[in-house]
């Protein structure tokens, strides 16, 4: 397999206030994690700056214009309880919106077979009108409508297993039966969203919430018994996935208790779908994750599996 | 749970006012208005408030004492129930 990794500098300088969990750190432990020898076939590019109209299409332009009119020139503002911009923050959601558009640009295009988007701020809180849970832009749905759109896939699903619920992703898609979303999750938990009844207005929407304390086993089963038997009904013509890696058991946001090898089982799960359905093409993106040492483990075993099989 | 008033001391709480603080806890983990960050504190102070309500019945349950009918149908004294 080619894999792509999508990187750059700009997303080190969307920066928190000190003691925040979702911190600088994070991106520069996973770029630290992916210049391993055993990455050195990874095809990097760095991320182009995305536009208002590639975020326009996951969100109403009024909000994407007040977001770029939130973005302080100095110091640290924040625009949700928890979430909140520096003056370098516009540029790296940009570059996510971007990003992964580019991504999913070169996957169509065969110049690579999957890819993975080392980015921050994460997006899947983010909803059409709302930023929130450390997120601005909803940069994997954003890449869901840029695939639609740009190159015709009809079908595209999304799989989220960051330990937080994907409401904003849930939100953007709630409605649209191209586009399959679905989610393992920690309930109950923030966003507080996710429960196995919200199936959106066209049963596009599958969630599969996991108990606290829940490991490894319990997401196989969730997987096994709900999650890839409604991807493999949707025959998906691409597979976008919100890699948030704080189910690990190590997370201090969380608790679950997951494993970086059950990081490597889903991803070669849902690699496994890719080929049968859609030519192995699968993008996937950063969310969350939150320990340091549980990110570049459970990281490292996702790309490696991309690049791998 | 910073924007609550200071917590108290799960050990020291009356069975009622753990509980009404646990259904606080769980209305706004369900509504989601708690914040990321503070999610995980909300869910582990909730997960000791349940444990703590179900030592308060389990004691509450040990002390109940059965009431022993004579032939008649009149009480003719108790005896410790028994539980578990």
């Amino acid at each position: 397999m080619t894999t792509l990794l999508i990187h750059h500098d700009a997303f080190a300088d969307h920066v928190t206030p000190t003691g925040h969990p979702e911190r600088v750190d994070r991106i520069l432990t996973v770029n630290r994690t992916l210049e391993d020898q055993e990455f050195s076939d990874l095809k990097r590019e760095e991320a182009p700056l995305g536009s208002a109209d590639q975020a326009s299409l996951a969100h109403p332009d009024d909000f994407v214009t007040a977001i770029e009119h939130a973005v302080p020139e100095e110091n640290i503002v924040q625009i949700d309880s928890d979430t909140y911009m520096s003056p370098g923050s516009l540029e790296a959601a940009y570059r996510a919106v971007g990003g992964i558009c580019r991504a999913v640009d070169a996957v169509a295009a065969n110049e690579a077979d999957n890819a993975f988007c080392a980015m921050r701020p994460p997006g899947h809180h983010a909803e059409k009108t709302t930023a929130m849970g450390f997120c601005l832009f909803n940069s994997v749905a954003v890449a869901a409508r840029h695939a639609q759109k740009t190159h015709g896939y009809e079908r595209v699903a999304i799989i989220d297993f960051d330990v937080h619920h994907g409401n904003g992703t849930q939100d953007i898609f709630w409605d649209d039966g191209s586009v399959l979303f679905c989610s393992t999750h920690q309930m109950p938990l923030y966003p507080g969203s996710g429960a196995l009844r919200e199936e959106g207005a066209l049963g596009t929407i599958c969630n599969a919430p996991l108990n606290p304390g829940n490991d490894g086993e319990h997401f196989k089963q969730a997987m096994n018994d709900r999650i890839l038997p409604a991807m493999q009904n949707f025959c998906p013509d691409l597979i976008l996935i919100s890699a948030g890696f704080d189910a690990h058991t190590r997370d201090p946001l969380a608790n679950l208790n997951f494993e970086a090898d059950d990081f490597q089982w889903a991803t070669g799960k849902l690699m496994d779908l890719a080929g049968k359905f859609c030519d192995n093409r699968v993008v996937s993106t950063l969310e969350g994750g939150y320990d340091l040492e549980g990110l570049a483990v459970s990281c490292a075993a996702h790309v490696r599996t991309l690049m791998n099989g | 749970m910073s924007n609550d008033a200071p917590q108290m001391d799960i050990s020291k709480l009356p069975f009622e006012q753990a509980l009404k603080e646990l259904e606080t806890i769980v209305s706004k983990l369900e509504q989601g208005s708690v914040d990321l960050e503070q999610s995980i504190a909300f869910y582990e102070r909730g997960e000791a408030l349940k444990k703590h309500c179900e030592a308060r019945l389990r004691d509450a349950e040990m002390k109940i004492e059965k009431i022993r009918l004579s032939a008649d149908g009149q009480a003719e004294g108790t005896e410790a129930a028994n539980i578990e």
